[in-house]
């Protein structure tokens, strides 16, 4: 069977998925939307893909190739309508994945994370090293998670995670590849994109946080964080990881007053941080950009 | 940066961004505003587009010395850029946050 695979027909209502690549290249458990796409049309039975991609066909053919990984014959096609004259079985517009066709990705950003939820037992079956850990918390190779660490299902945790001391993970959240939560961080019903830095003892809640943007998921708001020691985006190679963060996480103890549950501290050492806050607190505390 | 007073408040608005430029001088500026009558802090943020960690220790700052008076800081109409960084550093537990109708 041969099919065309069109691009979403709107993104308008999610634009900051297409802020930094594509919207089918928007991170989705691990790989992109395109990728699932592609494994869910394998699995059942299609043989050849033409991939309308206009004028992403470049940034397209980078990803997926020739359609090796899964068993496919692709073409990514850059012009718009049939070259050969011959029309394919199927037209597919990737506005739901196969594996989900009944839940739209695109027409708000929590059907995006609905979506996540829904295949996050599906895809963890699938995803090579990916265990379950508890009902329904995913970890993924190499990823290392600190004794004393809260996880709550449904939750996802990609490969080569960090998750510091006392972090609460979950539920309802997604933590892609490569990503480092320091501790004491709260994420609650997130996303945090591949290669992404969440400070100490800060609280990630109802959002997507990629780098430094941080979206509100029902809002839409979109802010970039200024301070690195907050949210951040990881770019440097494993072998000096460990020296970014140590860098990172003592401008961070700076920070450790205000994001102590404030109900569970007594008011004079509440007091006391808050003190210390102020008075050490930098005019920049990173090395600049 | 705009000061009015009201009883024992002093209300602080029309202030585009806290930054490291600026914070410092800002908190002074509050600081100095302050009558001796005067215990609590109404910053409206419904104009100001940024904020990064000096501009929310200028915030706290001001935390400080009202709550030495006994009184409190209340943040007025956050933007939701503000209102994201107040949640992200959990400083929405620390102060009342009021918003507008």
């Amino acid at each position: 069977m041969n099919l065309a695979l069109e691009f979403p027909t709107d993104g308008s209502a999610v634009p900051a998925l297409s802020r930094k690549t594509p919207l089918v290249l928007a991170p989705f458990l691990g790989q992109t939307v395109l990728e699932h796409a592609l494994a869910g049309l394998a699995s059942e039975g299609v043989k050849r893909v033409r991939i309308e991609a206009g004028d992403q066909a470049e940034q397209i053919q980078r990803v997926v190739g020739q359609g090796e990984a899964w068993g496919l014959a692709l073409e990514v096609s850059s012009a718009l309508g049939r070259q050969d004259g011959l029309a394919p079985a199927r037209v597919l517009t990737l506005d739901q994945l196969p594996q989900l066709p009944q839940q739209p990705l695109w027409r708000n950003y929590r059907d995006w994370f609905s979506a996540q939820q829904a295949l996050m037992p599906v895809l963890a079956r699938q995803r090579v090293g990916t265990r379950e850990v508890s009902p329904g918390v995913f970890i993924g190779l190499r990823s290392r998670i600190a004794a004393d660490a809260r996880m709550s299902g449904p939750c996802w945790i990609g490969a080569s995670v960090f998750v510091g001391p006392g972090a609460i993970i979950g539920p309802g959240t997604v933590i892609e590849d490569g990503s480092y939560v320091d501790a004491g961080a709260e994420i609650v019903g997130s996303i945090i994109g591949p290669q992404t830095y969440v400070g100490a003892f800060t609280e990630v809640r109802d959002s997507f946080a990629w780098g430094n943007e941080l979206l509100h998921l029902d809002t839409g708001s979109l802010t970039k964080v200024a301070d690195r020691f907050l949210l951040g985006e990881l770019q440097v190679r494993r072998n000096r990881l460990g020296g970014l963060i140590d860098i990172i996480r003592n401008a961070s103890r700076r920070f450790v007053a205000l994001t102590r549950d404030t109900k569970t501290r007594s008011s004079s050492r509440q007091k006391t941080r808050l003190r210390a806050l102020e008075e050490n607190l930098p005019a920049t505390a990173l090395p600049s950009e | 940066m705009k000061i009015q007073y009201q009883a024992k408040i002093l209300a602080l608005s029309d202030i585009p961004e806290l930054n490291a430029a600026n914070s410092a001088t800002l908190r002074d500026e509050a600081r100095a505003a302050l009558r001796d009558d005067q215990t609590s802090i109404d910053i409206d943020l419904c104009r100001t587009r940024f904020v990064d960690s000096s501009g929310l220790g200028m915030l706290i700052a001001l935390h400080k010395t009202s709550v030495g008076r006994g009184g409190c800081v209340r943040i007025l109409n956050p933007t939701p850029s503000v209102q994201q960084i107040l949640e992200l550093t959990r400083l929405h537990r620390v102060f009342e946050i009021v918003k507008a109708n």
